[in-house]
């Protein structure tokens, strides 16, 4: 939170002519009215609508680095030599325990959606069949219809009305809180219980989502309120894991989580600890990338054991991950040299077709940000959405002429035979009347011939509007299996075209290999992962001979699509109005100093100070600052008072609210030292200085804060380039950084929103503004 | 590497026509499976290629131009006389299953009429791979399935034995191979009728048969799904099947046709209007979501990009 004071400055006027200069119309340029033109001079707070040049407020830092104050020494002291092994071991412990309950979960979430969408596809299925001889299919239409609205609603109610932060894949949201970004909600166990039935709901319901991205979120959530020991929500304190309740240790454990999560979505242990890699890698350690791989292991592992019960093959641990592509026969699949720029080729194809998708994404996000707020909208925009794709799914699967023989190992779940001939099933159905893993699955591994390129060529484009549209609703789903089933069917487009120009050659007749090919294609230009999405993909397919060709297609993609636009994830970070650091400063932004980018003047707080100032300043409305620097006079005179600490508004809380005063500590020597173990009591929901009654005697009382300010914050001098504070706080996870002048004198104060608003758009170095949502 | 591996194979096969050589009652048995074999091999492509491939095994019996090469081993490594007994009843056997086999592929009846003759064979084989004692106190089992490369017999049968099981004829046909099952039977007689009605009514209107036969045809379906569930189903079953299904769909054209396009037309087009209406109305009437702006304090009005562009020129 920058610390301003509400002072007006003499700088404001400069402010407002910049701010009327950088609005740069966006691509939609047409619908944003131009308020911003309206009296810059005039201090009315300005209105725009919402569009991807925001930061909003309501975001904060992580306060990833250490409090090394007086507290925390002493109780480093106290610490036995055992009680840091002990802690070290409590670690180890909690890391299994995410894996297991993500594993858990995972479980949890892939029976409950085979089974519901079993009972769906059966009840829809028997409907169709009868229908189809005695006439009236248009009922069983309205029926799938109804079925998918049913379950939709559920889920988007859940979404829309309790709990919003868990609509969407939460991929996102987990790489904000990697990157250091407190996102108010998102690691809650209400959020966690929203998700997965949200995400059953969903899929289930018919939308073209996948049930993968999700269990990153869920696995993040699981590894946040496992390590806490305790729950708010529910009330409960289990007493234990007290050492870890801050924000470092928790940290840690999300970044396990998460790689549990893909480890456990993908059955891909090392995919998953690179993922936590690539989105946390800022804040990394040895001991940690293993524990995060333990976590990642015990996961897939417990998802494996589990399924394998349930699949009646207790023991058999062949099962790994949500998704299971299936193997690839080795011999069927292999490449050949010459295939490989036939592989670039699909992989910019991939780049171009995601560019597109994440356009179209993109302004239809847009447009509900700022038309489709209210929960009974979402509610009722999700409901259509189900609703169009069963029509949509319907009308093509009736309309379709391609009928296919039932293979003798044929794995079709729910064939619809309609109007094919006896013995033959629709083959638009095996990729519309299905849950969107088993048409993966089926577009991999289906014999040559299975569908013929006009079903493949309607289902792509249909499929990919389908995508597209859903993705962004108020529903918890996510957007891995959409993309990876429009690229394995445009993939297998490919591979039977190619067959059939080159009859030859028989290298060329498995279009399962395409499939794989322009699955990771399309994945790749939408979501533009590299390193991990690579690695998921290789161990998703069991396969360690498509690791170049797939490398070499995200490459591709990921260069072609960002020539267009970001990845989604990317989009979605920045329509959040979320202060995201990226890995490095914007280039170009050399000759900006921490004196233009710091905040300025900084609301200081003396060494001992009055009650009523800190509660004054912290009830300051308009002002949500979060840290101080405390300050100590050196002298009597009004010469500016020195940097001697900074201090959170987190600990001043703690503090108010256990009187620590310096009149109270004289009259009650034998009063209670505060500990280190009271600030974690209070963590992670610190009360809002509203609720701490605060009379109007002790408004006089002194605070003495030199125990528990941080006494040595990181400081800047004033001419450091901006690429250097960037760098120590990307690399520390910094929170605060306090700009001095030479002789220790507070002159500002860097907070992640004063470097997130820079950023390099077209017209060179961009400044994002700054806004209440 | 590959000369190598000749020249072991080499060695390998003297050892084994010395193996061969060794006695007389080996001798004959040796011609005569092979003679046996010759005389099948016209017929019966499979033993006969068998023939063809392994010619340093059996020509040297026969032709005994090679006979002085061979010396001969001590009789404790030869296969007794009882073995070799079972060796000549399992070839004849094989030949019969396989002659069997041949003019069933197609269309394929490969159960219904050869289950008998694999049960037998399957006997024979039984008896060779017991670990039970034969007469003299010798067990067939090391001496003909494994004591070479090559494990012959065992490889012959397997093959066989793999046709069996891919077929699935075991669903079809009672334990012990002695009849058909019973519900096998049941279904041939369903199967039949329905092709009579077929036969019937095929000179004439094609959707005078659709009509009239559809009610067998129909049961045979459902019998069909049934046994499908079941899993008791073996190839004749699922050919047969198959052929009746073609006809009726492909030769007299009895499928479901579309006919209520305009209905579902209508009520998909009414779904997909709906959202067009959702956006429209919302952006109409829905207020717009609107952002504060918050004016972050600086020290220095540097922060305008104006400024920022006079700094970089």
């Amino acid at each position: 939170m920058a610390n301003i004071t509400k002072k007006v400055s003499w700088s404001s006027r400069g402010d407002e002519s910049g701010a009327v200069w950088e609005g740069t119309p966006l691509l939609n340029g047409s619908e944003r009215p131009s308020v911003s033109r309206q009296d810059p001079t005039n201090w009315r707070p300005k209105e725009i609508p919402h569009n991807e040049k925001l930061l909003s407020l309501k975001y904060e830092s992580l306060d990833y680095d250490n409090i090394e104050n007086q507290l925390f020494l002493e109780e480093e002291r106290r610490m036995s030599f055992m009680g840091f092994r002990c802690l070290e071991i409590s670690r180890w412990v909690v890391c299994g325990i995410i894996g297991i309950v993500t594993g858990l979960i995972a479980c949890l979430i892939d029976i409950a959606v085979e089974e519901l969408a079993g009972l769906k596809y059966k009840v829809i299925r028997d409907n169709i069949i009868q229908f189809t001889e005695a006439g009236g299919l248009s009922i069983s239409l309205i029926l799938w219809a109804v079925l998918n609205c049913a379950f939709v609603m559920l889920g988007a109610i859940m979404v829309a009305c309790f709990e919003p932060i868990a609509g969407g894949s939460g991929i996102p949201q987990i790489k904000c809180y990697l990157n250091g970004v407190k996102i108010p909600r998102v690691v809650r166990l209400k959020t966690l219980v929203v998700k997965v039935f949200g995400v059953i709901c969903s899929v289930v319901g018919g939308l073209a989502v996948g049930k993968e991205g999700p269990m990153i979120h869920s696995g993040a959530v699981v590894a946040a309120g496992v390590s806490q020991g305790r729950s708010t929500s529910l009330k409960k304190d289990f007493k234990i894991f007290e050492y870890f309740r801050r924000d470092t240790e928790k940290r840690d454990f999300v970044s396990a989580g998460a790689a549990a999560g893909v480890s456990a979505a993908f059955g891909a242990p090392v995919g998953g600890v690179l993922f936590s890699l690539e989105e946390g890698a800022s804040f990394w350690n040895q001991m940690l990338t293993w524990r995060i791989f333990f976590a990642s292991m015990i996961s897939t592992f417990t998802l494996n054991f589990f399924l394998s019960i349930y699949h009646k093959k207790p023991g058999e641990l062949s099962n790994p991950g949500l998704i299971n592509f299936g193997r690839f026969e080795s011999e069927t699949m292999a490449y050949n040299l010459y295939e490989i720029p036939l592989f670039i080729a699909m992989g910019a194809l991939g780049g171009m077709l995601g560019a597109l998708f994440n356009i179209l994404n993109y302004w239809l996000t847009i447009f509900r940000i700022r038309y489709v707020h209210r929960p009974c909208l979402q509610v009722m925009e999700a409901m259509l959405v189900a609703a169009v794709t069963a029509a949509v799914s319907f009308i093509m699967i009736y309309f379709s002429n391609d009928c296919q023989p039932l293979g003798p190992d044929n794995a079709e779940e729910y064939p619809l035979q309609l109007f094919c001939a006896d013995g033959e099933y629709n083959s638009m159905a095996t990729a519309f009347f299905n849950t969107p893993e088993r048409s993966v699955r089926s577009l991999f591994h289906n014999p040559p011939g299975t569908y013929n390129p006009l079903t493949l060529g309607l289902f792509t484009l249909t499929y990919f509007f389908l995508a597209c549209w859903t993705y962004g609703l108020s529903v918890s789903a996510g957007v891995f299996i959409p993309s990876l089933l429009i690229g394995a069917a445009w993939g297998r487009l490919c591979g039977i075209l190619l067959a059939s120009i080159a009859s030859t050659n028989s290298i060329w007749a498995d279009p399962g290999k395409y499939a794989l090919i322009g699955a990771a294609a399309q994945l790749g230009g939408i979501v533009r992962m590299t390193l991990s999405l690579t690695v998921i993909l290789v161990e998703a397919t069991g396969n360690v001979t498509y690791g170049f060709p797939i490398m070499l297609v995200l490459m591709t993609a990921k260069i072609v699509g960002d020539y267009f636009q970001e990845g989604l994830y990317d989009i979605h970070i920045k329509l959040q109005s979320v202060p995201f650091l990226h890995w490095e400063a914007p280039a170009t932004s050399h000759w900006l100093t921490a004196r233009e980018v710091m905040s300025s003047p900084v609301t200081c707080l003396n060494q001992v100070e009055k009650v009523g100032t800190i509660v004054d300043v912290l009830s300051n409305m308009s002002t949500n600052h979060n840290g101080f620097p405390v300050v100590v006079q050196v002298s009597d005179n009004d010469e500016p008072a020195k940097l001697c600490g900074l201090i959170l508004r987190s600990q001043l809380i703690v503090l108010l609210k256990h009187k620590v005063f310096v009149e109270l500590a004289q009259s009650r020597l034998t009063q209670r030292k505060l500990q280190l173990k009271d600030f974690r009591d209070a963590y992670p929901r610190f009360p809002p200085i509203q609720s701490i009654h605060v009379s109007q005697d002790e408004r006089e009382c002194m605070m003495d804060l030199t125990e528990f300010m941080n006494p040595t914050p990181y400081t800047v001098p004033q001419d450091t380039s901006l690429p250097r504070v960037f760098k120590l706080f990307r690399a520390l996870g910094l929170r605060h950084l306090v700009v001095v002048d030479d002789i220790n004198r507070v002159v500002g104060l860097v907070t992640r929103k004063d470097l997130a608003r820079y950023h390099l758009g077209k017209h060179g170095l961009e400044e994002l503004h700054l806004a209440q949502t | 590497m590959s000369p190598q591996s000749f020249s072991l194979f080499f060695v390998f096969a003297v050892l084994n026509l010395r193996g061969f050589a060794v006695s007389d009652a080996v001798n004959v048995v040796a011609s005569d499976s092979a003679e046996n074999l010759g005389k099948v091999s016209p017929l019966s492509p499979l033993p006969g290629s068998a023939v063809v491939d392994s010619p340093p095994v059996f020509t040297p019996a026969v032709g005994s131009a090679f006979l002085n090469l061979l010396s001969s081993f001590p009789e404790d490594l030869e296969i007794s006389e009882y073995c070799s007994e079972l060796l000549l009843v399992f070839g004849q056997r094989y030949v019969t299953y396989v002659d069997c086999l041949v003019p069933a592929a197609r269309p394929v009846k490969a159960c219904q009429n050869c289950f008998s003759s694999y049960g037998s064979l399957v006997e024979v084989y039984t008896n060779i791979s017991s670990d039970q004692m034969g007469p003299g106190n010798v067990s067939c089992r090391d001496s003909l399935l494994r004591s070479d490369r090559l494990m012959l017999v065992y490889q012959l049968f397997s093959s066989l034995q793999h046709i069996w099981e891919h077929s699935a004829c075991s669903s079809c046909v009672s334990k012990g191979y002695q009849s058909l099952s019973n519900d096998t039977l049941y279904f041939l007689d369903v199967l039949n009728q329905t092709i009579a009605c077929f036969d019937k009514y095929k000179q004439g209107n094609l959707t005078d048969l659709c009509s009239n036969c559809k009610s067998s045809y129909k049961s045979l379906n459902v019998l069909y799904g049934r046994k499908e569930l079941n899993q008791t189903l073996c190839i004749d079953l699922e050919d047969s099947m198959n052929m009746t299904r073609k006809l009726w769909s492909k030769n007299f054209n009895c499928s479901l046709p579309r006919e209520e396009t305009v209905p579902v037309i209508a009520v998909s087009s009414f779904m997909l209007f709906l959202p067009i209406i959702f956006y429209l109305s919302s952006f109409l009437h829905s207020e717009q979501k609107k952002r504060k702006l918050i004016h972050p304090k600086r020290a220095k009005s540097s922060t305008s990009l104006m400024n920022i562009q006079d700094k970089q020129s």
